[in-house]
């Protein structure tokens, strides 16, 4: 499986501090691409950072990811966002294939892949040859897990990915499936349908359903994290713990000395 | 769960670069048709269609492009010129996925012989010329089941590309490969890209097991010498109609 041809192939733990990562970088670095860089792009030029957070929904992400940018904006640093079907190109295609359910996995696989490139290259890239910070809110790494969990092979998924922009940092937010649905029940008062993973038929109960399917993509997290050096943190401890660890990484990463950071009147409501 | 999809464990060297799945594990058939536009492709694959329906055989026919899934993304990024060569391949790759999971693959298991207007060798070819890695194509369109025949209709560039040109008044942006910044002149860039895709096409003849058929011989012909290949290669019996 975890076949050493793969060109998405293991990588250190990221995120070493940004002197030491250019003192080094001929040495120590890994490639900002996985395998062949995306046609007519020159890596050396992309002078900005990506930072993933990858977790589940309900794992707190996009409330990290408002927070961060507040930070990051505070800081003097500017911020590009990204996240699934966000691409102008198909983003709402994504969106009307999930409402009819009449999808199969290989299209929507694929329908996925092209979002995540269309924003790849039309934005992002373009961003961090300009500098900026990416915050991308969940990456390649959930498009390849729900992929997976549906019997779609490892290294076909990596080999599509294998052009893709390696993260500088990639954060887990781990949290147990439980704890997930009732974050996610409380948020909604109810449960999505693919979130639980009904096109699988796991369950006719929907908590069943829900559990079930976020335990699979748990594992392939799992294995993905060994596989590209994911910095995990407990999802489920307080918005504010977990963003103290985010920013204390993402400083030294930057090389940025203050991390003291409390939150504007517009997003307190999520200091919890 | 049933899968259709093999593990792929991509390729050490491109230039060994990985072959369609050859497993079969249905009682279908796939006979798909390639070559550049012009070179007479379309017209001899709806002559066999014609000759099958008409005996009363089990077919379906199915072109590249067709699916309405994802026709509305293809048409805002080919009015607009968003596609780069990653997505426009991708695009492809997921309307080809969707024609092959819910039609060929089913098909293929209910016992009919498939004919397909172009295939997975477009991509290979088109999307090569276009600046996507071999390698890259190989593995993306890894899940599409091995044709038990390739007909690789082949015609001297200038003939096809004035078959074409002739037939059009204005060559469209992405099918003259005018993305790829080669010429500013529509018909200068159709023709190079065309000549591109020729020599993509040409190299996997003896990879990929291509039947050359040239484009330049009389059609009725050459349809005769298709059917005749077709007849040898497929047991047809097993797709003509059930006698009661």
């Amino acid at each position: 499986m975890r076949s050493s041809k793969n060109t998405l192939a293991r990588v250190p733990p990221n995120g070493r501090p940004a002197k030491q990562r250019r003192a080094h970088a001929a040495v120590e670095t890994p490639p900002r691409f996985y395998g062949t860089p995306l046609p007519g792009v020159r890596p050396e030029e992309l002078s900005g950072t990506l930072v993933v957070i990858e977790g589940t929904d309900g794992s707190g992400r996009s409330t990290q990811i408002s927070l961060l940018t507040e930070w990051l904006e505070s800081q003097g640093f500017a911020v590009q966002t990204m996240g699934l079907r966000r691409s102008y190109l198909v983003g709402e295609d994504i969106d009307a294939l999930l409402a009819e359910n009449a999808v199969t996995r290989m299209t929507l696989a694929l329908m996925y892949s092209t979002d995540f490139f269309d924003q790849l290259e039309r934005r992002i890239l373009p961003a961090l040859r300009s500098g900026l910070i990416v915050l991308a809110d969940r990456y390649i790494f959930t498009l390849i897990a729900r992929a997976a969990v549906r019997g779609i092979g490892r290294d076909y998924l990596h080999g599509i990915y294998e052009t893709a922009l390696r993260p500088d940092l990639t954060f887990w937010l781990n949290v147990r499936p439980e704890i997930a649905f009732d974050r996610e029940f409380k948020k909604s008062q109810t449960i999505s349908y693919w979130e639980s993973g009904r096109d699988m038929s796991l369950s006719n109960d929907l908590f069943q359903s829900f559990i079930r399917y976020q335990s699979m993509i748990k594992r392939e997290f799992e294995y993905l994290s060994k596989r590209h050096g994911f910095l995990e943190l407990d999802g489920e401890s307080s918005v504010s713990a977990v963003n103290r660890v985010l920013r204390k990484r993402i400083a030294s990463h930057l090389g940025i000395r203050s991390t003291q950071y409390k939150p504007s009147h517009a997003l307190s409501h999520l200091w919890r | 769960m049933a899968t259709i999809t093999p593990d792929i464990a991509p390729a050490a060297d491109p230039s060994t670069a990985k072959q369609p799945t050859t497993k079969r594990d249905y009682p279908g058939a796939l006979v798909v048709v390639e070559g550049i536009d012009g070179s007479g492709k379309s017209t001899q694959l709806y002559l066999l269609k014609r000759w099958l329906e008409i005996g009363g055989y089990r077919i379906h026919f199915t072109e590249w492009n067709s699916s309405p899934l994802v026709k509305s993304a293809t048409r805002r990024g080919k009015q607009r010129r968003l596609l780069t060569p990653t997505t426009f391949s991708l695009l492809h790759a997921a309307d080809f996925a969707d024609r092959c999971e819910r039609q060929i693959m089913p098909l293929l298991h209910g016992g009919y012989l498939v004919l397909a207007d172009r295939y997975i060798y477009t991509a290979f070819a088109r999307d090569a010329a276009r600046g996507c890695s071999p390698h890259w194509l190989r593995n993306l369109y890894g899940f599409a089941p091995a044709p038990d025949i390739t007909f690789y209709f082949r015609a001297p560039l200038d003939v096809a590309v004035n078959r074409i040109v002739a037939g059009r008044p204005k060559l469209k942006y992405y099918e003259a490969g005018m993305d790829l910044g080669i010429s500013l002149d529509r018909s200068e860039s159709f023709r190079i890209f065309q000549e591109r895709i020729l020599n993509n096409y040409d190299q996997m003849v003896e990879t990929d097991h291509f039947v050359l058929m040239d484009g330049t011989v009389r059609v009725n012909k050459l349809q005769k010498l298709m059917r005749q290949i077709v007849s040898e290669k497929i047991a047809l019996q097993q797709f003509a109609p059930k006698k009661k």
